[in-house]
């Protein structure tokens, strides 16, 4: 019996043991343990990272990641630019992000950067897609990404050192100190990476003509241009710390400060001169969250208190002659959260019982300061508040028999003085076969976006009279999961359907600036495929491969503006029909090849789908990527050492328009690990 | 099972390895023939800020013709980021990109460029004052650029301070009147002999627009209001409100140049001789985001442009002078601006 249950438990999670299960399988029987993990997770679909997947690349941001490993779709305008991801179809502000419990979306603008949080910071990524997402956080029209961090099991000192050097004067530096004794752990990591980011490209959009006497053309060629204002300069620290007080419930901080100072590059359809113009982000961050944890026979208690503080300053300014510099926008923000949360779990026979209650404080400041009045005075523009956030959530899951279970879950969200109304989930999941683990999954929720503090109050054009977005979505799927010693697999396949009304947008007015407005009815469907398997062929040969693959209409079925507007029944813009990543691995001893492969069909750039045109349509995106990597075991050292070669065919690209992208890249890491 | 993975795997890999080419790199170039009338008009298509999607479209008003993105076709480069203005002068057209920070010189006949005038920050209008000079309004300046366009080079610049930016330019004699659009209030008065800033009329928020009528008064939209100022004594002689909530007005006059049309929602139309504003608009919104105005300075043909959704191609509805429909055509994303040949 023991056996049976230890391999269930091994079957279902064991991509997804981590250190808080440890201290479970500590405490709880096994048996409990079973019970307790197909019930928290119950119909739910969800992609879960590893470290070794997250580990993959140290010069890769949290981007690069999603978009190798999951359906999600990563719109990325360039390399270390904006990178935003959005699920099945729907909008950046619609994937709600938490680390460590708390909140990672901005009050601000809704979204969250994936491109300046560097993979080697997580250690755990949940993705919950569609109906899943509101057992994360309300808001997740498109789902909710639960990020994590930890210190290592292991007693003692541990060191891990890398060092990347990469093409484009790009420089990777992570350093991890760990130490645990007794009840005590700690890690510290250090990522700092710079980058030239200066690549040259040709310039497809532009010409250099040749003219006769007469002024007219004789010939013309292709600017050969660097990416220009485009370099980077990032740092994080992040410090974990473990206490387990046994009796007294485990103790855990995280902290984590980033300051990320990034030049925007400039369009390959801009023709001013690099030095006449500087367009820069800078962002300092810092995130804390202390967490209390104590585990019953049959309960579990925790509490969790944060602190966000972001300021984040926008700059565009024109050179006016002796290196004397003139701001055109100076926005800078910034904002203060205070977060906390109360959360418990019940187990009572067949039935788990859990409730939250999540609350943040928000207080934001917004500035333009580069305004310059009627009075000719400079000005300052903005707007100031402060928002109360309040999520409450309670969940009965159940499991008559073995094969079954369900759950009904109901959220309930405060924001400012406004409630949205209640917001239910409902899951359900069979177990069809136990010879590969076939399991039947369906979900449903109801749920509600409210608007962000930009949407309200945004000087100009903030309009106060938002009403929340609201999603309906249903999805259901099967998945099987099969593991032996010398091969292993398992795939599911996942059909999804959701409808959101009040969808908010931002267009411009007769006044001459943009505001938000609630507009559309959008529908989105589709299909989620994905699958992995790994064979051990003999003693020194492995074989890995993990795909994936989505199918995804995102239709606009708002009311017609009027009986010109050819955007009804369309696909949203930069939304790809089909997506698809693939990876494939080979080792032999300590060697291993990695091949990655990423696609995305044309995306459109109008909302009426207009293929007519020269400008409107980006062509699909193919990309490969290869690495070959070896550990070499010395008496007291690991060496690893890694090559990667990107965008392998050399191939010359714009991924969003007017954006152009890398050519052939490489970088040489170096790892090390005392023993 | 072990040996049918791998033969899979090996499969599965050269598929994708063969079917990855991206579809990328230089546009076709088409030619296209002077057309018969030489009397067409040019629709600027702002596109979308950061997109690079700005477009130009040529109609014949006589045949109906409609030809789209006629810029990149007849030279196989994208026209840019927010394409502002457009001025034909000495049978050359000049487009005025806005955030490319570039000024194309084209032939009307053929599309085809002619050269480029770069150097300069935010440009948003151009206005010739001699055959080998010519300023340029700036955005996020305060200057005006002075070019020319014989040679196509910045040859000086207008200190404007304290007024950053700069936007239309009407001329009366050797005064030229510049509004001073974002986060401003003043027109002003630049001496075309000196090129120094002699004099700044007040009027109401973010002027835009400005055209010279029969009576040579020059007229003026700011935040919901028109302006009639006396270019001679500069000041404002009379203020007529069109909307009361300070929008954004389009401003253009006729053939003849004694009726105003203003498009503020609807269009309106005025006498240059009327004291009061109309009560009633002359062509009713039939529920468009209008995001332009032009009138055939030949025909006195009135057009308005539909920017739909602001993320789709735009629509222009063509009316004759009485305002009865005459066509409708569909240009590129945001037509903004339009020239007559």
């Amino acid at each position: 019996m023991k056996y049976i249950t230890l391999l269930y438990w091994v079957l279902f999670c064991s991509f997804q043991l981590n250190a808080q299960d440890t201290v479970q399988v500590r405490q709880l029987d096994s048996i409990r343990i079973v019970a307790q993990r197909r019930l928290r997770d119950m119909g739910v679909q969800k992609t879960s990272l590893d470290s070794a997947g997250l580990r993959n690349d140290i010069t890769g941001s949290l981007a690069q990641v999603l978009s190798q490993n999951s359906t999600v779709f990563i719109k990325s305008y360039g390399r270390a630019t904006l990178s935003t991801a959005s699920f099945r179809g729907t909008s950046p502000s619609h994937t709600q992000v938490t680390w460590n419990g708390m909140k990672l979306n901005s009050p601000m603008l809704g979204m969250v950067d994936f491109s300046i949080i560097p993979s080697y910071f997580i250690d755990e990524a949940h993705l919950y897609h569609g109906p899943g997402s509101v057992i994360v956080a309300s808001g997740g029209l498109g789902g909710a990404i639960a990020l994590s961090t930890r210190t290592i099991p292991e007693e003692g000192l541990h060191l891990h050192f890398i060092q990347g050097i990469g093409s484009f004067r790009t420089f990777d530096d992570f350093l991890r100190v760990s130490f645990g004794k007794n009840r005590w752990k700690t890690s510290t990591r250090i990522y700092y990476t710079s980058s030239a980011n200066d690549y040259i490209y040709t310039n497809y959009r532009k010409k250099i003509f040749y003219y006769d006497q007469q002024g007219n053309i004789t010939g013309f060629e292709y600017p050969r241009e660097q990416n220009q204002n485009g370099s980077f300069l990032d740092f994080h620290v992040l410090q974990d710390i473990d206490f387990n007080g046994s009796g007294w419930g485990n103790w855990n901080l995280s902290a984590w400060y980033s300051r990320t100072d990034r030049g925007i590059p400039l369009l390959n359809v801009d023709y001013k001169e690099n030095t006449s113009v500087r367009n820069n982000q800078r962002e300092n961050a810092f995130r804390g969250v202390i967490r209390w944890r104590k585990l019953q026979q049959y309960s579990k208690w925790e509490a969790k208190a944060g602190y966000t503080y972001t300021d984040l300053l926008y700059e565009y300014k024109r050179d006016m002659g002796d290196n004397q510099w003139a701001n055109m926008v100076h926005a800078q923000s910034y904002v203060n959260t205070f977060f906390s949360r109360l959360e418990t779990e019940w187990y009572i026979n067949k039935w788990m019982f859990s409730g939250n209650l999540t609350v943040n404080q928000h207080f934001v400041t917004s500035l333009d300061n580069a305004v310059v009045s009627v009075e000719g005075k400079q000005n300052i523009m903005g707007y100031e508040q402060a928002r109360v956030e309040a999520s409450g959530f309670l969940s009965v899951k159940y499991r008559p028999a073995e094969r079954l279970g369900f759950s009904v879950d109901v959220r309930k969200d405060l924001y400012g003085r406004e409630f949205t109304p209640l917001t239910p989930a409902f899951f359900a999941e069979y177990l069809v076969s136990r010879r590969g683990e076939v399991v039947l999954k369906a979900s449903a929720a109801r749920n509600f976006r409210y608007p962000t503090l930009n949407d309200l109050y945004f000087m100009p054009g903030g309009n106060p009279d938002l009403k929340p977005e609201q999603g309906i979505t249903f999805d259901g799927g099967i998945t099987t999961t099969h593991k032996e010693t010398r091969y292993s697999w398992n795939g599911s396949v996942t059909g999804f359907y959701s409808l959101i009304d009040n969808w908010i947008v931002w267009l411009p007015t007769f006044k001459g600036f943009w505001s938000p407005v609630n507009v559309k009815q959008v529908k989105s469907y589709g299909t989620e495929i994905n699958g992995s398997m790994a064979v051990k062929l003999n003693k020194n040969w492995k074989l890995s491969a993990d795909g994936h693959f989505a199918w995804t209409k995102s239709i606009n079925l708002g009311d017609p503006v009027n009986w010109a507007d050819q955007a009804i029944g369309k696909q949203l813009v930069y939304i790809p029909e089909y997506s698809s990543a693939f990876t494939g691995r080979i080792s032999w001893k300590a060697w291993t090849f990695m091949y990655q492969w990423t696609y995305y069909s044309e995306r459109f750039t109008t909302s009426s789908n207009q293929t007519d045109s020269r400008i409107g349509v980006l062509s699909p995106y193919f990309m490969n990527d290869i690495s070959l990597e070896t550990a070499i075991r010395l008496p007291h050292l690991v060496i690893n050492l890694k090559g990667i070669v990107r965008n392998l065919f050399n191939e010359e690209y714009e991924s969003v328009l007017a954006r152009p992208m890398p050519g052939i890249n490489y970088t040489i890491s170096i790892g090390i690990s005392p023993l | 099972m072990t040996l049918k993975m791998t033969r899979t795997f090996t499969i599965i890999l050269l598929l994708l390895v063969t079917g990855s080419c991206m579809k990328y790199g230089p546009s076709e170039t088409e030619a296209f023939l002077p057309g018969p009338s030489s009397k067409g008009l040019f629709i600027v298509n702002e596109g979308n800020f950061m997109y690079g999607n700005a477009s130009l479209t040529y109609y014949d008003p006589q045949s109906g013709n409609v030809e789209n993105e006629v810029f990149i076709r007849a030279n196989g480069i994208n026209l840019g980021d927010v394409a502002q203005s457009m001025t034909i002068h000495n049978g050359l057209g000049y487009i005025v990109v806005n955030n490319s920070g570039v000024i194309f010189v084209i032939d009307p006949a053929t599309f085809r460029l002619k050269g480029n005038i770069t150097g300069l920050i935010s440009p948003r209008h151009i206005h010739f004052v001699s055959q080998n000079k010519a300023y340029v309004t700036d955005l996020y300046r305060e200057k005006i650029t002075i070019i020319d366009p014989g040679t196509y080079t910045v040859t000086g610049s207008i200190n404007t301070t304290g007024h950053r930016s700069t936007e239309e330019m009407v001329q009366w004699k050797n005064d030229l009147f510049v509004s001073c659009w974002s986060y401003d209030n003043k027109i002003l008065v630049v001496d075309t002999q000196t090129d120094t800033v002699t004099d700044s009329i007040e009027v109401g928020n973010q002027p835009s627009r400005m055209i010279l009528d029969k009576n040579n008064k020059i007229w003026c939209a700011a935040s919901g209001e028109i302006y009639r100022i006396n270019p001679d004594k500069r000041t404002v002689e009379k203020i007529f409100t069109v909307t009361d909530d300070a929008s954004y007005s389009y401003l253009e006059i006729n053939a003849s140049k004694d009726t105003l049309y203003i498009l503020n929602r609807d269009v309106w139309r005025m006498a240059a001789d009327d004291e009061k504003f109309p009560a009633q608009p002359f062509i009713r919104n039939r529920n468009s985001r209008y995001y332009g105005l032009a009138v055939d300075p030949a025909t006195s043909h009135i057009y308005v442009a539909d920017a739909i959704d602001y993320v789709q191609p735009g629509k222009i509805y063509r009316f004759d002078p009485d305002g009865t429909p005459v066509d409708t055509l569909t240009a590129g994303i945001n037509p903004g601006a339009f020239c007559f040949q």
